[in-house]
């Protein structure tokens, strides 16, 4: 029995869905702007020193911008984007095999592609990631019926998980291996048979072992591996970025340093991103990162709310699907900062300061909040 | 079960799964901040970080040629991240960079570098420093190919840091004039000084961390402002001459065993320094360039002698003397109000006519001609020093200028015997730069300019300052003063003072000078002696000023002691200068042994197959294209910078410097018809560079 009733209880004009949803998205987006304006210090003095809020007004401007994208997303039928996901997914494997090909090399792998006339980079792999997992929530909500097939229903998704993945693994193993375990729950929330994913781990296992052997980045990922079984027995062991997080988190305190007084900030590689938990609980303190935990916790706990609500699996799947794909993403960020998993560069979605990044992190919001509107009766 | 209920149920596995990861996380910070917390602090507290500068690269000095006076050097440590290198790679490579680096680093046998380098990987150390010698550009690049090393920074760890040293390719010439920097690579005297905010540049900074012994390895690799390097300079020094008077001034010294001298040369028309040579005593027998006795205040003391020429001048603009007027000289000891003045040859000059008074540097006779014209106005013989700008400071490029002294009627030291005494060069302060400057406005038509020792500042090829002739007065004195006091002057070198040497070649204008000192009122036994002077004295192109304090040796005379300096220099820049040189005489002109010639022409293959087989090293300038046709340029350390020349389609090439059967193959090719006299490389070519001609025309080669 289903219980759980999500409150409308004074639908705005402009803003609909779960308003909860937008608090949690607001709150994240203020704590982003504030964390980054105070990361970007030390990056803001090495490349400018005349303008220091170059960062801050630059960062500030792309939240609002996914903030805009999202309301934009949370407006459209949800039940567009089971077309729309087929069509982008057919999309991104030519331009992830052209970023593999033409894309510039930053820090040895091949990741950004620059978009023509408005000169923005983006990485392809956010696109193929949201259409996986869009295409995934149609494909399983489509052959409920007969989910038990190999041939119907496990085999076509197989095949644009392997691609993607695939694809994805020869430049970025981690984000790779990341889509892989959240298409697998997907899957698994889309009651696809356990027995299959014994089969699945195989399948996936073989594709990214060769994606890596192939690939550009094997040694950095086995160097990577290898510190991180040093530091099981000893944190003195751990990966030097790894010391300088704990570092800073050891310095913060229950509660933090305060806002913009981050030390680590000029020893943590990319501390506006790929580290950017670490400067969170530095400067706002066990506190201040319980917090962010929760925030995501609870926007996942609104999603599965979503998807009790929703009438059709498509929906549900589909906004449960990109919730888990954001806070695993997120979870996996704030572990690194705090060591129990190896060092990755993944951006802690909603905060970090990247780009394109966010808009996708928008859209996916735009789309959980427009299932959450229900079936638009137009 | 229905499908959703059962979706539900994974979704909520799933979710419990979610948050047993917050809740690991929140665990494994409280860890981190509570069981670990203590640890973590403390290795933050110790740290040795910090901001720390990065030199800028600090701008060469060249002579006026293009010559490398001074520039700063890389040099490097070579340092080596052992953990870096993957298993295979440090295996496979262990033993060989082992052996290369104890052949290069002589102080460590092969087997102690492989235990370093072994031990220092498994211990997980992460800066290894292979030698704490520091080795030069060319053996870095030997370094950088050797195994594991040749892998580079991310893959094989190799770590070199640099450092910059100054570098003199002509060791202690000019060297006080060019100046020197002190252990933060600032400029503290000379033109490093002076020109301090445009050789400097502006230093960055970045990230560095104490790894022990004050051992500073950066942090990351970007530099977190990057530096400016500093500009080039370009003097006006020209370092034959330089040589020759660094040369003839170091004989004199020694020959006359001297305390100090000093020796400048000045282009007439430009006020341009082509020499400036220092030189003090050190020890005995030994001098150095320690001090700049051409502008600073030990070597302004009163200029004596040569000082005599503003005197005449000041009695020839009052209009009211001949040269033919004769002057007593006497016995050659006369008093002044008591205090004695005598004059150099004993028995005196007896009655002589003011030509000769010049010519034979008649004290006595200077100071009863100036006493006798302007004993009732001394101020006016004061005013007109002025006016011939001796009592104003040059300002020019280069600081540490001592502020010349003529003192007034109304100064308080002034006496009855300051007038005379004035008159023949005492109780003033005045450098010999400015003296040569005073010198130099007579050879220049009166017209005074600036010293200029800087001609441009340059960033690159591209000029980013050019220094031009300052004019400091237009005027000094009237052209019949002139064209009389230069009489004087060549009539020192005809038959005074200076007569020894004279030479029939060219024409020296000039003045000796020889003073004895004055210590407490009386001569001492040590002398002063100068001479300054220009040639051709019919159109004086140089002007020159060499000084010699207190020779000790047997001969004590200006026209001895430093005058044959002056004839040794002058004699350099004639046979150099052909324009001094009277139709159909040259002089053979002496060129410096180089080991490589200073710009080579030609082909692609031939300029390989000469480096290769000469073993020459090459570098490829920044710009190089793709081009038939290289020119090298010969660097400090005897390596070619190879750089293409382009060659156009109906563009004259240059030919300059290329041997004739490049010339001929290229010119040829280009439809020219070719007609050339000489032998050896090309030194003319009819038609000028990147002009545009047309098929069939003929065009002219002068070789030498």
């Amino acid at each position: 029995m289903i219980t759980e009733e999500i409150a409308y209880r004074r639908e705005s004009r402009y803003f609909k869905g779960d308003p909860v949803i937008w608090y949690i998205v607001v709150a994240l987006s203020v704590i982003s702007i504030l964390v980054v304006y105070s990361a970007t210090q030390s990056l803001a003095y090495k490349q400018s020193l005349n303008n220091p809020e170059k960062y801050l007004i630059k960062h500030t401007s792309l939240v609002v911008l996914a903030l805009v994208v999202m309301w934009i997303a949370h407006r459209i039928d949800y039940r567009f984007y089971a077309r729309l996901s087929l069509l982008a997914l057919y999309l991104s494997v030519p331009l992830l095999l052209i970023t593999l090909v033409f894309g510039p090399t930053i820090n040895e792998a091949t990741r950004w592609l620059t978009i023509p006339l408005i000169e923005q980079s983006f990485q392809p792999s956010d696109l193929a990631k949201l259409a996986l997992i869009a295409h995934l929530a149609a494909m399983l909500s489509k052959r409920q019926q007969n989910i038990e097939s190999v041939k119907e229903s496990l085999f076509p998704m197989l095949v644009w998980i392997g691609v993607i993945c695939g694809l994805i693994a020869i430049s970025n193993f981690s984000n790779a291996a990341m889509l892989f375990a959240t298409s697998l729950l997907i899957m698994f929330i889309g009651r696809v048979p356990i027995r299959y994913f014994l089969i699945l781990l195989v399948i996936g296992g073989l594709s990214i072992s060769f994606a890596l052997v192939e690939g550009q980045r094997f040694e950095t990922a086995v160097s990577r591996w290898e510190a991180y079984k040093k530091s099981l027995y000893d944190s003195d062991n751990a990966h030097p970025q790894a010391q300088e997080s704990y570092m800073a988190i050891a310095s913060g305190g229950i509660t933090g340093k305060g806002p913009g007084n981050s030390d680590q900030r000029n020893f943590l590689p990319h501390p506006y991103s790929d580290f950017i938990f670490a400067i969170i609980v530095e400067e706002y303190g066990l506190l201040g990162g319980a917090l962010v935990v929760f925030l995501y916790l609870a926007l996942l706990y609104r999603a599965m709310m979503i998807m009790a609500q929703s009438n059709r699996a498509f929906g549900g799947i589909l906004a449960a699907g990109l919730a888990f794909s954001l806070v695993i993403q997120a979870m996996i960020h704030m572990s690194v900062a705090v060591g129990l998993v190896p060092i990755t560069g993944l951006p802690l979605p909603l905060l970090s300061m990247g780009g394109t990044s966010l808009l996708f992190t928008g859209i996916s919001i735009g789309v959980i909040l427009s299932v959450s509107r229900g079936d638009i009766i137009e | 079960m229905n499908i959703k209920k059962s979706i539900l149920l994974r979704v909520r596995i799933a979710f419990l799964l979610m948050g047993g990861v917050a809740l690991a996380i929140v665990l494994k910070i409280s860890h981190i901040q509570l069981v670990d917390g203590e640890k973590w602090r403390t290795r933050m507290e110790k740290r040795d970080i910090q901001f720390r500068h990065i030199k800028a690269h600090r701008g060469s000095v060249f002579a006026a040629d293009g010559s490398l006076l001074a520039t700063s050097l890389p040099f490097y440590r070579v340092a080596i991240d052992p953990t870096i290198a993957s298993n295979k790679r440090f295996e496979e490579g262990v033993d060989s960079l082992s052996l290369l680096l104890s052949q290069v680093f002589t102080h460590k046998s092969a087997e102690q570098y492989k235990t370093l380098l072994t031990k220092a990987r498994k211990n997980n150390r992460q800066y290894v420093i292979l030698s704490n010698r520091y080795v030069d550009f060319q053996t870095k690049k030997a370094i950088e190919a050797f195994p594991i090393l040749r892998a580079g920074k991310y893959r094989g760890g190799a770590i070199f840091e640099v450092e910059n040293r100054r570098f003199a390719p002509f060791n202690s010439l000019a060297s006080r004039t060019i100046g020197y920097i002190n252990d933060e690579g600032e400029g503290v005297v000379g033109l490093e000084y002076s020109f301090e905010k445009h050789l400097g540049g502006r230093d960055g900074r970045a990230l560095f961390q104490n790894i022990g012994n004050n051992t500073w390895r950066p942090r990351y690799d970007g530099s977190s402002v990057t530096p400016e390097d500093g500009l080039d300079i370009f003097t006006t020094i020209d370092v034959n001459v330089q040589d020759v008077a660094h040369t003839a001034l170091l004989n004199a010294l020694i020959k006359n065993d001297a305390d100090f001298g000093c020796a400048v040369v000045m282009e007439v028309a430009t006020g341009e320094i082509k020499a400036m040579a220092n030189l003090g005593k050190i020890r005995e027998g030994i001098y150095a360039e320690n001090y700049n006795y051409a502008i600073g205040s030990r070597g302004s003391n009163d200029p004596g002698s040569i000082f005599k020429l503003a005197s005449m001048m000041a009695l020839l603009e009052e209009k009211k003397m001949q040269l033919t007027d004769r002057v007593e000289t006497g016995n050659g000891r006369h008093r002044f109000f008591g205090t004695p003045l005598n004059d150099p040859k004993s028995g005196g000059f007896g009655n002589i006519s003011v030509q000769q008074v010049f010519e034979k540097s008649s004290s006595i006779g200077v100071a009863k001609l100036v006493r006798k014209y302007f004993k009732d106005n001394p101020q006016k013989f004061i005013d007109y020093l002025n006016q011939f700008g001796l009592n104003t400071p040059l300002h020019f490029q280069l600081v540490g200028e001592t502020t010349p002294y003529i003192k007034n009627v109304n100064d308080p030291t002034w006496s009855v015997i300051s007038l005379p005494w004035i008159s023949i060069g005492y109780e003033t302060k005045i450098s010999p730069l400015q003296m040569l400057t005073f010198y130099n406005a007579v050879a220049n038509e009166g017209k005074m300019v600036q010293p200029i020792l800087v001609k441009y500042i340059k960033e690159a090829d591209k000029i980013v300052e050019e220094f031009n002739t300052v004019t400091l007065k237009e005027k000094i004195c009237s052209d019949s003063t002139l064209r009389q006091v230069t009489r004087l002057l060549e009539g020192v070198v005809e038959r005074g003072t200076a007569r020894a040497i004279r030479t029939t070649q060219y024409r020296i204008a000039g003045k000796t000078s020889t003073s004895q000192k004055f210590i407490e009122g009386k001569y001492s036994k040590s002398y002063h002696t100068a001479f300054a002077g220009f040639f051709p004295a019919d159109k004086p192109k140089y002007s020159c000023i060499v000084v010699i304090d207190n020779p000790k040796k047997e001969k004590q005379y200006g026209g001895d002691v430093a005058a044959p300096v002056f004839r040794k220099i002058a004699d350099r820049l004639y046979a150099n200068d052909l324009q001094m040189h009277p139709e159909g005489k040259v002089l053979t002109q002496l060129t410096s042994v180089k080991k490589i010639p200073k710009t080579i022409i030609g082909n692609v293959q031939d300029i390989s197959t000469l480096t290769k087989s000469w073993q020459i090293s090459t570098q490829q300038a920044a710009t190089m294209g793709e081009g038939d046709w290289l020119r090298g340029k010969a660097q400090i350390d005897q390596s070619l910078t190879l750089k293409d020349i382009r060659v156009r389609k109906n563009r004259m090439p240059d030919v300059r410097n290329m041997t004739l059967k490049d010339a001929l193959y290229l010119l040829e090719n280009h439809g020219l018809k070719v007609v050339y006299k000489g032998q050896g490389k090309v030194l003319s070519q009819s038609i000028p560079p990147n002009r545009v001609f047309k098929r069939g025309r003929t065009v002219y080669l002068d070789l030498h």
